[in-house]
């Protein structure tokens, strides 16, 4: 506390200290990343996804019984335990998404973020850059762990499901793509509202009420909007669909981030920090 | 060197910054002073971009704050303490702003040890005192080895140790050739640390000057204390010379040297138990600038509210 320098000393050592420092791109990713790992809600958020992926996996198993044996079936029943923790997953990650960034509007550390980046916008992509790449790997992970701890109990029962067959495999990497496009979402939600509170709201109530308060109102056109939802149409990218083709679910995902993403944007240019 | 020109701020229907120019020079230490709610801080914050302004424009070395290659080499800024994601530790803290300038983890170490933060780096900011926030805000701002520092209160929250470091180091900082801007509510602290003074009253600049000139404007009084007051004070009586009574034996005369007040005492066969020469305070002269701009000014005095107390 009282380490106080009581001798004034040189201001500038007699060396240039920061000979040829300049603000670029990949500086502000690589702060991104110093500042995404140097928290313990980070790391508590990522740890929990992976526990719960494993965890869900193995309740599914321990509880049900009659598991499809066909040869092609096998594949498609390990698909459920291995991404069915993603229900869960889907919320630690939103919220995780909303705090990267209502966090530095809660504590003030924005004003430090954007003095030392004063376009701004690169902050929002950096971090959007970084936060999804660590939550895809993350969720690569988690979802791969579940299907390694569950594929033992699913063989003692007969069901041998084949890793190497691409409906197979796709399947467990579009679920870490969902988590990561979902996480996303939340992360732009977050930026538009500057605020935890407000943001988890908004993220989860996309999530979760949105599509139950659609599913009571008996209207076609509600229900056509009801399959357009990101929760809906992003666990094709897992589950399959009758509606979208994973590539298709993808680019729905994307324009709804893009939706929120702009005016994330605009509004950062625009507002005093 | 920043250059303000008709710099507007205004939230709504309120202006906080009216339409404001001055330039900060390098090789001098420019203080900001003005009450609360003058615009000072509105008006740092418009210089590094994080406000903007509504109106006119402020540059830095010839171009807006964001328009620099490498701005933290242009600013250092200390906006407020504790700009800092509470979770993270001061050294890490450090490192996230580093980063962005790709500036190497050597200098990071030495501004950690130059602030006097290195028992407490590892640490998170959570748990520091203003004090500490402070000195991390300062080691953030100085990251750049910047041509400006602009600090906000700079030695608020500060022990007096840390004060006088405050001060010893903008100064040599300003020698270096480099420009200070800082602000600081302690008149005694500025009068100090500061060559050149901005003071801003409700959002305008109502005085710009050196230290020196504003000093200068305040008139020095001679104070006198003698048992026969009232002799002496009648003996001064001419014009332009103001005499007030400020107790049953103290008067204070302006317009006239002590040495002629003495003489007057003499010649009146008086004699005085004090005549000192009070010269004018930066404190005095900023009272007297700002006393008509003052947004919250407290009506009732501690003195006045004890005294009437005391009678009932």
């Amino acid at each position: 506390m009282s380490t106080v320098t009581t001798t004034v000393p040189s201001v500038r050592a007699s060396h240039q200290p920061v000979p040829d420092a300049r603000l670029r791109f990949t500086g502000v990713l690589r702060s991104e990343w110093i500042k995404l790992t140097t928290l313990r809600s980070t790391l508590w958020a990522y740890a929990i996804l992976v526990l719960v992926q494993v965890g869900m996996g193995v309740i599914f198993v321990l509880a049900s019984d009659g598991f499809a044996s066909a040869p092609g079936a096998a594949n498609q029943a390990a698909v459920l335990p291995s991404t069915l923790g993603i229900m869960l997953g889907q919320l630690v990650i939103s919220v995780l998404g909303v705090l990267v960034i209502s966090g530095e509007y809660g504590t003030g550390q924005i004003r430090s973020s954007l003095t030392a980046v004063p376009k701004r916008l690169p902050v929002l992509w950096a971090k959007a850059l970084v936060f999804g790449v660590t939550s895809f790997v993350v969720g690569l992970v988690a979802v791969f762990a579940a299907y390694a701890v569950t594929w033992p109990m699913l063989d003692a029962r007969g069901v041998t499901s084949d890793i190497s067959d691409p409906a197979l495999w796709g399947s467990l990497v579009g679920g870490a793509g969902y988590l990561a496009l979902i996480g996303l979402l939340a992360y732009f939600l977050g930026a538009v509202l500057r605020n935890t509170a407000g943001g988890i709201a908004a993220a989860l109530g996309l999530l979760l009420v949105v599509p139950t308060v659609l599913s009571f109102i008996q209207a076609d056109w509600i229900t056509v909007i009801g399959q357009w939802l990101p929760g809906v149409v992003g666990q094709s990218l897992f589950l399959g669909s009758e509606i979208f083709e994973p590539w298709q679910a993808v680019l729905v995902m994307l324009g709804w981030i893009a939706v929120v993403a702009i005016p994330a944007a605009i509004l950062l240019k625009r507002r005093d920090a | 060197m920043i250059e303000a020109t008709s710099l507007t701020k205004r939230y709504g229907a309120k202006t906080a910054v009216d339409s404001i120019d001055f330039a900060v020079r390098p090789g001098q230490v420019t203080g900001f002073l003005g009450p609360n709610g003058a615009g000072k801080s509105t008006t740092m914050r418009m210089i590094v971009g994080l406000d903007r302004p509504s109106a006119g424009r402020v540059l830095v070395n010839g171009k807006p704050y964001a328009e620099h290659a490498a701005p933290l080499r242009e600013v250092g800024a200390l906006l407020e303490a504790k700009a800092v994601h509470t979770g993270r530790s001061a050294r890490n803290h450090l490192r996230s702003i580093a980063a962005t300038h790709g500036i190497p983890r050597r200098r990071v170490d030495e501004v950690i040890d130059l602030t006097g933060l290195h028992s407490v780096a590892g640490k998170r900011v959570g748990g520091f005192s203003l004090g500490m926030g402070q000195r991390l805000g300062l080691a953030a701002a100085l990251l750049g080895d910047p041509a400006t520092l602009i600090l906000d209160e700079p030695v608020n929250g500060l022990d007096p140790e840390g004060v006088l470091w405050v001060r010893g180091f903008v100064r040599q900082f300003a020698a270096q050739g480099r420009t200070v801007l800082l602000s600081s509510h302690l008149m005694s602290e500025m009068a100090l640390t500061a060559d050149h003074i901005i003071v801003l009253g409700k959002g305008r600049v109502i005085a710009n000057a050196t230290v020196a000139e504003i000093v200068g404007s305040t008139q020095t009084f001679v104070r006198v204390r003698s048992p026969r007051i009232d002799e002496v004070a009648r003996r001064l009586t001419q014009p332009d010379v103001t005499v007030t009574s400020v107790d049953a034996d103290v008067i204070e005369v302006r317009g006239l040297p002590a040495d002629v007040i003495g003489d007057a005492a003499l010649s009146v066969g008086v004699a005085l138990h004090e005549l000192t020469t009070v010269q004018g305070s930066l404190e005095d002269a900023y009272m007297n600038l700002t006393r008509d701009e003052v947004e919250y000014r407290t009506t009732v005095t501690p003195d006045a509210a004890l005294a009437e107390g005391i009678a009932r």
